[in-house]
């Protein structure tokens, strides 16, 4: 069973995201309310997948991403970038990253697994 | 020596010397005038480079603020859209049917706010002009009719009636847009009539065409327009009463919009009031769009010059309406225009009258063969220098031998069936096929990297021409089009995509060979949307510049290439990366 971590400063949108997830697949969901805390989450559950806001107060997406990277422990994680930032950019700011996929907002909740899963090549149950 | 001849010789020599002066003082004074000439002209480029800056900057700041502002939107839109989805597909329990229907209209209005805001970005970035119309030839029937569909259920629930009334034959309401374009606006301008019908009215949509232009009048039998409003409804955020926008749950900019895209199709439109014998007071606004699309006219208030020769419009001759249908569709879909004949004389005939760029000729057909028609065309002066393209489920090599003896006056050969792509290439091809050496146009915002890549080809037989901005390739290409282009897509003025969009609507660029040449990975979907005229794909931490030199010879060899006696196939590549 997989495991994906959100990482949201939005407390609605974590929830909703959470629900969704729970609702359209059988993975479990841990969620963090910061880059700092999904950073020490992260470490702590090496979840499976994390799916990440870019813009967050603190410590934002990308710098988040960059720290997952730098820790050996997390540093395999795939990353989902989730943004509301659709300009074109944006995008090719966040696609240069090196992230395992970019996606926006505002999602559909009843196929965001699927994204999720075809970005990182898993089979959705 | 007399001293009278002394006195002449120091007179002789002072008059040398006075002279002499003179000019120097002159020669001095001409200076200093023009050292000052280009002290003001080095002064007013400064200021014309720093006023250039501080307009980049401005947008800069703009692109930064709509990029907020977009931002700020969408975050509270995604908990709602999100919340709402959930509940309405019933993932969180079933509720009773007044409440699932309640749902549904949250969530369909939603999505429509998210739409507005899309659409809003959308009208910004067309004012800015990174936002080209997809131009292709449009029904303006159909559109009609799919925005009224659209608009159904909205005038259903306010009661009021939608009427469509057709004042021209049906294949009279054809024209050059961009339907998703004109589809926004007609919805828009329905929208706003309904919202302002009371119930039981009726609102009224017809159509009319002359020779030059399509027009859609939506007409209701509101309160109507005071007459000091009728300009001033088109600006944004204008309406008839300041309370409009609460009340009847606007934006206020749907007027602003329709005006904005009217106008880069440049086209026009207006309101009326209703005259008195109308069934109501009411209103009505007008919508008038040129039959042909003439966007290049926006260029020429910056001094480009259009391009020459002919303006892409094809031939496509085929006795079966089912394959002229498929091809043509594809065709327009690239944004060529298409004459299409049945058979062999209305082909002869169309292009004896129309300037086209080239046909393409099916062999068998009844009454005038293929071959026929070709040698036709071929021995007049005024069709044999207009390229031919076969269509023929022939190959080249099947071709019975004297019939490829009259093949080898075609320039080009795709073999049915075909796909869209080998269609296009082989168009390019013939197109793009020109004499002496090829010219190539390196879009590249990395003066290091370009000056590497046009390094490279410095011993071979072409042009290379460098633009490191998007505006800077726009010109070069109005000047004069390339053969090949290469492209960075990170450029310093838009995206190597609206280049590519912009490429797209130009008749003769529509087509040209591109080499995408970026820093990242580009995706499928990316691919489809940079698709030009054959489209190659290199990423630049893969693909050393000196490859890069290899494949652009190549293409350009195939270009310059004669067909040799017609037999020549199409041939769809894509290097692997």
């Amino acid at each position: 069973m997989k495991r994906v971590l959100i990482v949201d400063d939005e407390d609605d949108i974590r929830e909703v995201a959470s629900l969704s997830l729970e609702a359209t697949s059988d993975w479990v969901i841990l969620t963090a309310s910061s880059g700092r805390e999904g950073l020490v989450t992260a470490a702590a559950e090496r979840p499976d997948a994390i799916l990440m806001d870019v813009m967050m107060p603190g410590m934002d997406g990308p710098t988040t991403f960059k720290q997952l990277q730098l820790n050996p422990l997390t540093a395999r994680i795939p990353v989902v970038l989730l943004t509301a930032k659709v300009q074109g950019v944006d995008q090719r700011r966040f696609a240069g990253l090196g992230v395992a996929a970019v996606l926006f907002k505002p999602f559909d909740p009843l196929t965001l697994a699927a994204q999720i899963s075809e970005a990182l090549g898993w089979e959705l149950s | 020596m007399t001293l009278a001849s002394i006195l002449v010789i120091t007179f002789v020599l002072c008059l040398g010397l006075f002279v002499l002066g003179a000019t120097l003082v002159w020669h001095r004074k001409e200076l200093r005038r023009l050292r000052a000439e280009l002290l003001i002209a080095s002064e007013a480029q400064r200021t014309q480079d720093s006023l250039l800056s501080q307009r980049s900057e401005l947008d800069n700041i703009k692109d930064e603020f709509i990029s907020t502002v977009s931002h700020e939107l969408r975050t509270p839109l995604t908990s709602i859209r999100g919340a709402l989805g959930l509940l309405s597909a019933g993932l969180m329990g079933t509720v009773d049917s007044k409440a699932q229907n309640l749902l549904r209209i949250a969530l369909t209005n939603t999505d429509r706010l998210i739409r507005l805001i899309n659409d809003i970005l959308d009208l910004e970035r067309m004012e800015s002009g990174r936002a080209p119309l997809h131009v292709r030839r449009c029904s303006l029937r159909d559109l009609t009719k799919q925005a009224m569909e659209t608009m159904k259920p909205m005038a259903d629930t306010a009661g009021v009636h939608l009427e469509f009334s057709l004042g021209v034959a049906p294949e009279g309401v054809f024209f050059d847009g961009d339907p998703d374009r004109i589809l926004q606006i007609i919805t828009n301008l329905l929208s706003n009539s309904i919202k302002f019908s009371p119930p039981e009215s009726t609102v009224t949509l017809r159509l009319e065409a002359d020779s030059n232009s399509v027009q859609l009048r939506v007409s209701d039998q509101g309160r109507g327009i005071p007459i000091e409003k009728l300009d001033a409804i088109f600006d944004r955020f204008q309406q008839v009463e300041a309370s409009d926008a609460r009340q009847k749950g606007g934006t206020g900019l749907g007027l602003a919009i329709c005006r904005t895209i009217v106008q880069q199709h440049n086209g026009s439109i207006w309101a009326e009031s209703n005259p008195a014998e109308h069934r109501g007071p009411g209103a009505s606004l007008i919508v008038s769009l040129p039959r042909m699309s003439r966007l290049l006219d926006q260029l020429d208030d910056k001094g480009i010059v259009q391009p020459r020769g002919g303006d892409g419009t094809l031939i496509l001759c085929d006795d079966d309406p089912g394959i002229r249908t498929i091809i043509g569709e594809h065709l327009r879909h690239h944004g060529y225009t298409i004459l299409e004949a049945s058979d062999g004389m209305s082909a002869i005939a169309l292009a004896e009258t129309h300037e086209v760029s080239a046909i393409l000729l099916d062999l068998y057909m009844p009454g005038l063969t293929g071959w026929e028609t070709l040698q036709r065309l071929k021995h007049s002066a005024a069709t044999a220098k207009i390229p031919v393209v076969i269509l023929s489920v022939l190959s080249p090599s099947s071709t019975p031998r004297e019939e490829r003896q009259a093949a080898s006056a075609a320039q080009g050969w795709v073999q049915k069936p075909f796909n869209e792509n080998l269609l296009l290439a082989e168009l390019s091809r013939v197109l793009h096929a020109g004499e002496g050496p090829a010219h190539v146009l390196l879009v590249e915002d990395d003066i290091d990297l370009a000056s590497v890549v046009i390094a490279g080809f410095k011993d071979a037989q072409i042009t290379i021409d460098h633009a490191s901005t998007r505006e800077i390739a726009m010109e070069r290409c109005l000047l004069s089009a390339p053969d090949l282009v290469i492209l960075d897509l990170t450029l310093p003025d838009g995206d190597g995509f609206s280049l590519v969009d912009w490429l797209r609507q130009q008749p003769t660029l529509r087509a040209l060979p591109l080499v995408v040449y970026s820093g990242r990975e580009v995706s499928e979907f990316e691919m489809k949307q940079l698709q030009l005229g054959p489209t190659q794909f290199l990423t630049k931490a893969k693909v050393q510049p000196e490859e890069v030199e290899e494949l652009v010879l190549n293409i350009v060899q195939r270009l310059r290439r004669p067909v040799p006696k017609g037999i020549h196939l199409a041939q769809s590549e894509r290097v692997a990366v």
